[in-house]
């Protein structure tokens, strides 16, 4: 296992991905074998796609 | 403390040094002693005022219109071609329909990046959808559960906006559209939204069959036109938004064959897709058109509750190793018999 600490720009990454899960229920993908980082899915949840859909007015 | 305002002749604006630590802005018209700043300064600073203001709370991404960090205000959009021509042909498909005087339109998903949009998928409005001559709404029942088909294996695409036609012609949204969208906007990624107008006015150019852009914003192909606006919530009126197109699939195509069945059977498929974590949606060939099929994984290897919809035809089977089996049951109510035929193998 690589223990080293984290670059600067691979700490942001992770903290966006970190964050972006807690707010926007985004993906953290994980490496399988190494269980290490490996970013973010871009995935919209379900939730906001359908509440988008369903709550579209009418037009006019 | 509020700015304060003083009457004209209008002053310069200035940030005083004193309240930069106070987080207050003031306006006076002697400079001496304080930090002019311009217009442009002054707005930024407003900006970063209202994110400080809006960190505290807990919204729902949704609501609050929440979006990845990198979004920027949409510059264009851009269409798949088949998402283009789909438009196109199911708007001229619509005109020569019995229905074709009232107003129809699309919702549309794609991804949507840092300052553009990209079209991959229109979902219709249906044929439930409740429309006449001067609105339209679409039949969002049916349009939710096929994004989700849609989304299977694109988790990616997000809701864009929607196009929906005038049958006059006003290639603008109107005022009764700006009072629902503009509401609307806060639930889309960026808080921003795009709208197309579609409008059947242009004159036909001598040379048919191709397409031309009066406008960076406008399509026109034939006597049909595409104009397409951005819409941001906190916008007073939809912006041209110049469109482009990129070779690309519209994603929702294979459901159009299976619409009236998806259309009849949503509410109750939509409800499975919430319960059943692992079920999956398909089209397929059916017996005499394609099917909208639905596949429910068993704990037990190679084997799987599946159900055939064509037409009016509900068919449930059990598929094994060994081959399927078609269950003898007659429900019409999709989600009931999914939930009988699970009950019937737990028993076994």
């Amino acid at each position: 296992m690589d223990f080293r600490p984290l670059t600067e720009t691979e700490r942001k990454h992770l903290i966006t991905a970190l964050r972006g899960n807690a707010q926007d229920g985004l993906a953290v993908l994980m490496d399988r074998q190494t269980t290490s980082f490996l970013g973010t899915a871009e995935e919209v949840p379900d939730e906001e796609v359908i509440n988008a859909i369903r709550s579209v007015p009418c037009h006019y | 403390m509020r700015p304060t305002r003083s009457p004209t002749p209008r002053p310069a604006l200035h940030l005083s040094q004193r309240n930069i630590q106070a987080r207050t802005l003031v306006c006076r018209n002697g400079p001496a002693g304080y930090l002019a700043i311009t217009l442009r300064e002054l707005l930024r600073e407003l900006v970063r005022a209202a994110g400080r203001r809006s960190v505290g709370r807990l919204e729902s991404p949704a609501a609050a219109g929440a979006a990845p960090v990198g979004l920027a205000p949409l510059r264009r959009v851009v269409l798949a071609d088949e998402v283009s021509r789909a438009l196109f042909a199911e708007f001229t498909a619509h005109r020569s329909s019995d229905r074709g005087g009232e107003e129809t339109g699309w919702a549309l998903l794609g991804l949507r990046r840092a300052d553009e949009a990209v079209a991959l998928a229109t979902l219709p409005a249906g044929t439930a959808r409740d429309a006449d001559e001067a609105h339209v709404k679409f039949n969002s029942a049916a349009q939710a559960f096929a994004s989700r088909v849609v989304r299977q294996g694109h988790r990616q695409l997000a809701l864009l906006g929607v196009v929906h036609t005038h049958p006059g012609s006003l290639r603008h949204p109107s005022t009764g559209d700006f009072r629902g969208d503009i509401e609307w906007v806060t639930n889309l990624r960026g808080g921003e939204g795009v709208f197309g107008i579609g409008t059947a006015d242009a004159e036909p150019r001598p040379d048919a069959g191709i397409s031309w852009q009066p406008a960076p914003n406008v399509q026109c192909f034939g006597e049909l036109c595409l104009s397409w606006y951005v819409l941001g919530k906190r916008d007073r009126n939809y912006r041209p938004l110049p469109v482009g197109l990129t070779i690309g699939p519209d994603l929702a195509a294979p459901l159009r064959p299976v619409w009236d069945e998806l259309e009849a059977h949503a509410e109750r498929l939509d409800r499975l897709a919430r319960q059943l974590s692992r079920v999956k949606f398909e089209v397929a060939a059916g017996r005499e058109k394609a099917a909208l099929t639905l596949t429910v994984p068993l704990p037990e290897e190679g084997r799987s509750v599946r159900v055939e919809l064509e037409g009016k035809d509900v068919r449930y089977r059990l598929l094994t190793p060994d081959g399927a089996l078609a269950a003898d049951l007659r429900e019409d109510r999709v989600d009931v018999g999914v939930f009988l035929m699970l009950s019937e193998l737990a028993a076994r």
